[in-house]
């Protein structure tokens, strides 16, 4: 076996690394962040709360609310989806099962940039969904449905259902089915069986599932600028616009900062709810 | 004991997943120049003028020689690590692990931005090894988790055995340890590959106005309005993510690789 040195040798590799470009940056970012803003250069070092304080003006507020409710809707939206879909994923064959998980993988993979892209044709008045039911006369006066609130959901549901996906169904394809299967067999209906036996015990998954997907969303961009208007256009994109338009990044580096502590909070509650559960 | 209702959740979410690509795909084969579905005809044209244009092929190649770096860095961090604990199972051990894994559970534009100052300090900003080096880093956390699954496997006989024939350190590592570990850092790299091929804002932050990538040129050019090649450039990418993931179920378990037990 290798000696302690050798051994010390390979993890102080990664300790480096993460160290130096992982932790570094965030570090240097929580020191910018106190800087102030310099028009010629980027910044100059200094030590002063102005880019904090800047929090409570109307933009930051406005966009605050935004993206926490633009997240919270989204997030709840591809729990309940993801979670009804992947328990009826977990009774399927192999084959089919095989099916979903590469199927969640390529979506996992697959740039937010072409998603929206796709969603933006679909939806669109001259050759998506708005066509296809003028066609089918179903919608006398076809108009787009991108860009709006609901594009940027479909969106965001689109790409969190595979993150979701593949977090939840080891517990979900490994369950113990007695439960139900009892239940079951004493005759009561399918949905009464997902309501009174199943939800109850997946509560604490959901409400990771939710939080996980919050911090997902709070950090998106390429959705609200693709599939929505100005008024969607959340807190990544104003801290964006900020830093690489404006070349403001001590504010920028604050407005991150902000972020990462509502993304820790959410964290650490699933924290919380993991340790509880490994105790009881 | 699929009911109906269950075909109908399985096929309305399935379709609602698959459909965009369809009318991607659909589009890009349409001979006239403007976004029409369904096509009125076939044709690759806009495939092939694709491949025939320097300003399409150098974000492609930009892309990908960032997304083969990139997944040298995040699995090497991975093995390292993950060896590490397994040899030490110090806490300093568990922390090297779990900051590996804390890059997934920020949001992106934190990481991004942290990652542009961080370089434009150091004078690298705008080098295309920046891009790679802040990649391969944020993007560790995958093949992290996938590794620890294969040491996890490992059991200590099967090294004492091997120390016991008289097998030294590095001898071990590569004759016994690397095998049994070998088809979980090959779906890491892949998958790390994907996602760096794929990935906009970070690549964007760091040196997007100079390293041009094939997401990058596909985002300014949509914002220019959409062409057919756009869609033929989308359905290229859906082709290599599903062919790479493809090659990667073959030769590893994926439903056991992601928890599945049946």
């Amino acid at each position: 076996m290798m000696g302690r040195f050798q051994t010390h040798l390979v993890g102080g590799y990664p300790a480096l690394l993460l160290g130096l470009f992982f932790i570094g940056p965030l570090a240097l970012m929580l020191g910018v962040s106190f800087f102030e803003r310099d028009p010629m250069a980027f910044f100059n070092p200094a030590f002063q709360f102005e880019n904090y304080e800047k929090f409570t003006s109307k933009r930051v507020v406005v966009t605050t609310m935004r993206s926490i409710t633009q997240a919270s809707v989204a997030a709840a939206l591809v729990s309940m989806i993801t979670f009804t879909t992947i328990l009826i994923v977990s009774d399927l064959s192999r084959r089919w099962q095989t099916f979903w998980i590469v199927l969640m993988l390529s979506l996992l993979c697959l740039s937010e940039v072409i998603i929206g892209f796709a969603w933006a044709i679909v939806l669109s008045e001259p050759s998506g969904i708005p066509k296809l039911l003028h066609t089918l006369g179903l919608w006398d006066n076809p108009r787009s449905l991108s860009p709006s609130f609901w594009a940027v959901q479909i969106g965001l549901i689109n790409i969190g259902f595979s993150v979701v996906g593949l977090m939840i169904y080891p517990q979900l394809a490994g369950r113990d089915r007695s439960i139900e299967e009892a239940a079951r067999t004493l005759g009561t209906p399918p949905l009464k069986v997902f309501w009174k036996v199943l939800l109850p015990n997946y509560g604490p998954t959901l409400l990771i599932a939710f939080l996980t997907m919050f911090v997902y969303f709070l950090g998106v961009y390429v959705m609200p600028v693709m599939l929505g208007t100005p008024q969607d256009w959340n807190m990544t994109v104003l801290i964006t616009d900020t830093a690489i338009q404006q070349f403001n990044l001590p504010l920028g580096a604050a407005l991150s900062i902000g972020m990462m502590g509502v993304s820790l909070l959410a964290l650490g509650v699933v924290w919380g709810i993991n340790l509880w559960r490994s105790r009881s | 004991m699929k009911n109906s209702f269950q075909r109908f959740v399985l096929c309305l979410v399935g379709s609602g997943l698959i459909l965009p690509f369809i009318i991607v795909g659909g589009v890009s084969i349409n001979p006239a120049s403007n976004i029409n579905f369904p096509p009125k005809g076939i044709t690759l044209d806009w495939y092939m003028q694709l491949l025939g244009e320097a300003q399409w092929l150098v974000p492609m190649w930009n892309s990908t020689k960032i997304a083969v770096v990139a997944a040298v860095i995040a699995t090497s961090i991975a093995v390292t690590a993950n060896y590490y604990l397994w040899r030490q199972k110090s806490a300093f051990a568990k922390i090297i692990v779990s900051v590996g894994v804390a890059p997934f559970l920020l949001p992106p534009v934190i990481l991004a931005l942290g990652a542009s100052i961080f370089w434009a300090y150091t004078g690298l900003y705008g080098n295309i090894l920046a891009t790679m080096i802040s990649h391969g880093v944020f993007f560790a956390p995958l093949p992290m988790v996938v590794v620890a699954r294969g040491f996890a496997e490992l059991s200590q006989e099967v090294i004492e055995a091997s120390e016991t024939l008289g097998a030294t350190g590095w001898k071990t590592f590569k004759t016994v340890i690397f095998p049994l570990v070998m088809p979980y850092v090959v779906t890491g790299f892949a998958l790390v590959m994907i996602i760096s091929f794929n990935e906009y804002l970070i690549s964007n932050m760091v040196s997007g106005f100079i390293v041009e990538t094939l997401p990058i040129k596909i985002f300014n050019n949509i914002r220019n309005g959409y062409s057919l090649m756009l869609a033929a450039a989308s359905i290229g990418f859906v082709v290599i993510t599903f062919g790479i993931l493809f090659v990667v179920s073959r030769f590893t378990d994926l439903l056991e690789l992601f928890g599945g037990r049946r």
